[in-house]
């Protein structure tokens, strides 16, 4: 059979082929399709690794189209960043030039406003020391400007001249341990002396444990210093608790808040009442004293009294006692003062007169 | 192989200047640096020179004074204490001022002494009367810095144009604000050069506080204590940087006086606007209850030392009030004298029981009529009567009968006319006229009229509140005198003055007394409920009737008012005398006062409660008010 086939295979090999084609045509009749068989079987082969073959390309098509996405998605991120940056400087370039603007703007109007003669000047360096808290300012004896200067801004004192140069100036700041300053409460009326304390804060030296000094209260000059005219705003309670001696007292220099960049030097200082509550805004060598306080008025007391006196037993139990009196409308020893008192004479030998009982 | 003949090199035609001008500006140059190296060497050698050879000795000084610091530490003096314990006069925080003199120049006192509201000349005189005093001593300028002194001083530390100045924070005296008791407390203030020559005060060095007038003074050795020292050694710029020694001060110690403070706010309100004093007694021992002098003085302007005007101002004064009116204020007692010269009449027999005169409102002795203040006249008055409505006319006769010396007597038996031994400094005698007396000051011999105002309480009389009350308290004590004194002392023990009087004499005086008071009497205001207050009031005039009609009405002149009373009538507990000058009547304007005086001592005796209501116990109709 096997020598058959080999030697009629070219036959065999025909007839085979007819015999398929015949099959395939009886199959293509009996299911009455319009599309020839052998197409039918040619996609249908090719079908499959084609679709595999528009997965894979549509796949690779849509990876390098992702990549593409996030190679520019980063890009563009990374312009944006530094946009971002740009455009937050410029915020801040910005909002220091309307800083700038507003406190040169808050400047004239203090400086117009203020009865005291004032130098304006620009901060043009600070000191290097970490310790010591100067400032270099452009205007010197030039310009008026001599050592013990007060030196403020709209929002308060910022420091004195300590030396002055043609040219420029050096200012000692209100938080260096070596600036004092009287100062006097807004509220409390209690007066005591500031100091440098930390790199921000001051402290306020010889207040009596007594008084009452409250967190938030404003605090003036009081011009006993001679340096600060009176009723400049120095700051704002920051703390106050009992001390040993003196109350512990630290203050907010309200002059340093907003930066220092102008700043005005008082060449001659006139004196201001000092405000009752917030402050807004205020007032060379030795400037003259500042005017007393009402006679009788709190303050005035105050002020006279040495510092630290507080009453003995003895004033405490003669008020009460003379309470005592003017409640009852009886004044002790049938005593009404007379309304001169009578001037003193030196008692007279007296000649033969005659007694009174 | 031949070469090229060399071709010689071609010199170059300078651009600029010359090679050889070239040469000559650079070696100008270089010996232009080299001079200016000399010079700044020659400079060096010359600042060497001067710190090394020249003036060393003045660097080291200076370098040395620099480095340590001697601050005294002055000691707080000793609290003055009533003699419940309430603190009278008390220490406080304080603040004083001090230059440093090791590099002081005078140039810069001034804009201290002008910020510190001082007069230059006052500040430059102080700093002189220091030269003396070892120049590492600073000197105290001002004391009882104010807070504006300290604002000053603090702004103005390590300015260039300042000296060396020094805050010293030491307790300083704290005075009671309303002057209480000024007088008896005294002040502080340094020690002058007059007293630094004292044997008191030898030991003291300029600058030094010590008490200088009242308990301050006579007390000094106990209420000062004894000043410390800090040594500290400071920086080029003054800072402090380390403590080397510190030597604490020791306090004072303090003083309990027999002061009470019920008494003396009663005394002193009673007192308030008026001119005179008033002194309380316990007799049964000498404490001064209470002590007031008006006016009075503010002693804390002393503390820190007294300025020239307020000084001024003070001495200046016509109605001294720096005058302790209690133990100096020398006055004729009026009818206040009147017991003592009825106790002589019935201690000597002058008088007797029986004894009356008749007032028709006057009568005439030596050729002269002497009225006695009622001018119808008292009628027939005895002894009892007498004191009661004080009939001048009575104690004319008697004083008539007497004589000066025995009333003189009588007078210094009872401690008037001597210092009373109180332990207060400048206490006055007073005076006691005598024959012998007048012969002694004024070569003249006494003539008998005069007797007849001294009976009165006139004439050359003359008495402190304090001794009245140290005599009349001591009357009232049966003859038992105890020296009067301020400070409780514990471990105190007198020996009272005596003499023996009959006790029916004395009874009928303090029971004649008694009756100024309680009977309808000139003292009848002076009347409390409950109490036995005997007493007697007195009017003394400043001049005689002629003169004050030749004066004219005048405040000056106007009499001076007294009481002296003592309670209870048996046992007495406290001895007042008020004076009020020129309080016209001392049954208005004195016997008030002694009456809230004894009336509070005996509320607080009795209730334990220091603040007593006040009531008037007498009606202005009772007995005469004259």
């Amino acid at each position: 059979m096997g020598s058959l086939l080999s030697r009629y295979r070219n036959l065999t090999l025909l007839l085979l082929l007819l015999l398929a084609q015949l099959i395939l045509v009886a199959y293509q009749v009996r299911t009455d399709r319009d599309v020839r068989l052998l197409r039918v079987w040619a996609v249908s082969a090719v079908k499959p690794p084609a679709r595999l073959l528009a997965a894979a390309s549509s796949s690779a098509a849509g990876l390098a189209r992702t990549a593409t996405d996030l190679w520019d998605l980063r890009r563009e991120n990374r312009r944006l960043a530094e946009e971002l940056d740009r455009l937050k400087i410029q915020n801040r370039e910005l909002r220091a030039e309307l800083g700038t603007a507003e406190r040169a703007q808050a400047l004239a109007a203090f400086q117009a406003r203020t009865p005291s003669q004032t130098v304006a000047a620009r901060v043009i360096g600070t000191s290097p020391v970490i310790d010591s808290r100067v400032l270099l300012v452009d205007r010197g004896s030039s310009s008026g400007v001599q050592p013990g200067m007060a030196v403020m801004n709209a929002d308060g004192i910022v420091g004195r001249i300590t030396a002055s140069y043609p040219t420029a100036s050096q200012v000692l700041l209100i938080t260096d341990k070596r600036f004092a300053a009287g100062v006097i409460g807004g509220i409390s009326k209690a007066e005591g002396t500031v100091r440098g304390f930390t790199r921000d804060l001051c402290r306020i030296d010889y207040l009596q444990n007594e008084e009452k000094v409250q967190v938030g209260e404003w605090f003036y000059t009081s011009g006993d210093d001679r340096l600060f005219p009176r009723g400049l705003p120095v700051g704002q309670v920051r703390s106050a608790a009992p001390g040993r001696t003196f109350q512990d007292v630290v203050l907010a220099p309200s002059g340093l808040s907003r930066g220092l960049e102008e700043v005005l030097i008082v060449v001659q200082g006139v004196h201001q009442a000092v405000p009752a509550a917030e402050a807004s805004a205020p007032p060379a060598p030795l400037l003259p004293p500042p005017p007393p306080a009402d006679e009788g008025s709190p303050e005035a007391t105050e002020q006279a009294r040495p510092l630290g006196a507080p009453v003995t037993d003895a004033d405490r139990l003669l008020d009460r006692y003379r309470r005592t009196a003017e409640e009852q409308k009886r004044p002790y020893g049938d005593n009404v003062p007379p309304k001169e008192t009578p001037a003193a004479v030196k008692p007279a030998p007296a000649p033969p007169a005659p007694a009174k009982p | 192989m031949n070469l090229p003949p060399e071709q010689p090199e071609r010199p170059q035609t300078p651009k600029g200047p010359l090679r050889r001008d070239d040469v000559k500006f650079a070696a100008a140059r270089i010996a232009l640096f080299q001079y200016a190296i000399v010079a700044v060497f020659l400079f060096l050698i010359s600042g060497f020179w001067d710190l090394q050879v020249r003036n060393p000795g003045f660097y080291y000084e200076q370098a040395e004074r620099n480095r340590i610091k001697a601050l005294p530490i002055p000691a707080p003096r000793g609290k003055i204490l009533d003699r419940e314990g309430r603190v009278i006069v008390d220490n406080h925080s304080s603040f004083s001022l001090m230059l440093l003199r090791e590099n002081l120049k005078l140039e810069e006192v001034r804009p201290v002494a002008e910020g510190l509201g001082l007069p230059y000349e006052e500040v430059i005189a102080r700093l002189k009367r220091f030269s003396g005093q070892p120049r590492y001593r600073p000197v105290t300028i001002k004391d009882e810095l104010s807070r504006g002194d300290l604002a000053f001083i603090e702004a103005h530390r390590g300015s260039p144009e300042f000296p060396e100045m020094e805050l010293i924070h030491a307790q300083r005296r704290l005075y009671p604000r309303s002057g209480l008791a000024s007088h008896l407390i005294g002040y502080v203030g340094e020690v002058s050069e007059a007293e630094l020559n004292t044997v008191e005060f030898v030991r003291k060095n300029q600058g030094d506080v010590i008490g200088k007038a009242g308990v301050e003074r006579q007390y000094n050795d106990i209420l000062t204590g004894v000043d410390g020292q800090r040594q500290v050694v400071v920086d080029v710029q003054g800072n402090e940087r380390q403590v080397i020694g510190l030597k604490e001060a020791i306090p004072g110690k303090p003083l309990r006086l027999t002061i009470d403070l019920d008494l003396q706010a009663v005394a002193e309100l009673s007192m308030e606007g008026r001119k005179g004093a008033v002194v309380a007694l316990d007799p049964r021992n000498g404490e001064v209850l209470a002590m007031v002098s008006q006016p009075g003085f503010d002693p804390s302007k002393f503390t820190g030392g007294i300025r020239s005007h307020d000084w001024q101002e003070l001495v200046a004064n016509p109605d001294k009030p720096l005058l302790n009116r209690a133990i100096q204020g020398q006055l004729a007692p009026g009818s206040t004298f009147k017991p003592i010269v009825a106790l002589a009449a019935l201690e000597s027999g002058v008088i007797d029981d029986a004894f009356d005169a008749r007032c028709p409102g006057g009568a005439t002795f030596y050729g002269r009529y002497f009225k006695c203040h009622l001018k119808g006249g008292h009628g027939v008055v005895d002894l009892h009567r007498g004191i009661v409505q004080s009939c001048d006319v009575f104690f004319y006769t008697v004083g008539n009968r007497l004589g000066i010396d025995r009333i003189a007597e009588y007078a210094e038996l009872v401690g008037l006319g001597r210092k009373t031994g109180i332990d207060l400094p400048q206490e006055q005698a007073g005076l006691v006229p005598s024959t012998q007396w007048k012969i002694r000051t004024t070569r003249q011999k006494w003539y008998a009229g005069e007797t007849i105002s001294v009976a009165i309480g006139q004439g050359a009389l003359t008495v402190t509140p304090l001794q009245l009350a140290y005599a009349i308290g001591g009357l009232a004590m049966g003859g038992v005198w105890y020296t009067p004194h301020v400070v409780a002392d514990p471990n105190r023990r007198d020996t009272p003055r005596r003499a023996a009087f009959n006790p029916d004499n004395l009874a009928k005086v303090i029971y004649g007394m008694y009756g100024v008071v309680n009977e309808g009497g000139t003292g009848a205001r002076a009347r409390i409920q409950g109490v036995e207050l005997c007493g007697k009031t007195g009017t003394s005039q400043l001049a005689s009737n002629e003169a004050l009609r030749a004066l004219g009405t005048s405040e000056a002149l106007k009499d001076n008012a007294w009481f002296v009373g003592f309670a209870p009538r048996e046992f007495p507990e406290i001895a007042v005398v008020a004076l009020v000058e020129g309080g016209l009547h001392g049954s208005t304007a004195a016997a008030p006062v002694v009456r809230d005086l004894v009336k509070t001592y005996f509320d607080k005796k009795a209730s334990r409660q220091p603040y007593p209501m006040l009531a008037r116990e007498h009606s202005p109709e009772q007995g005469q008010t004259q």
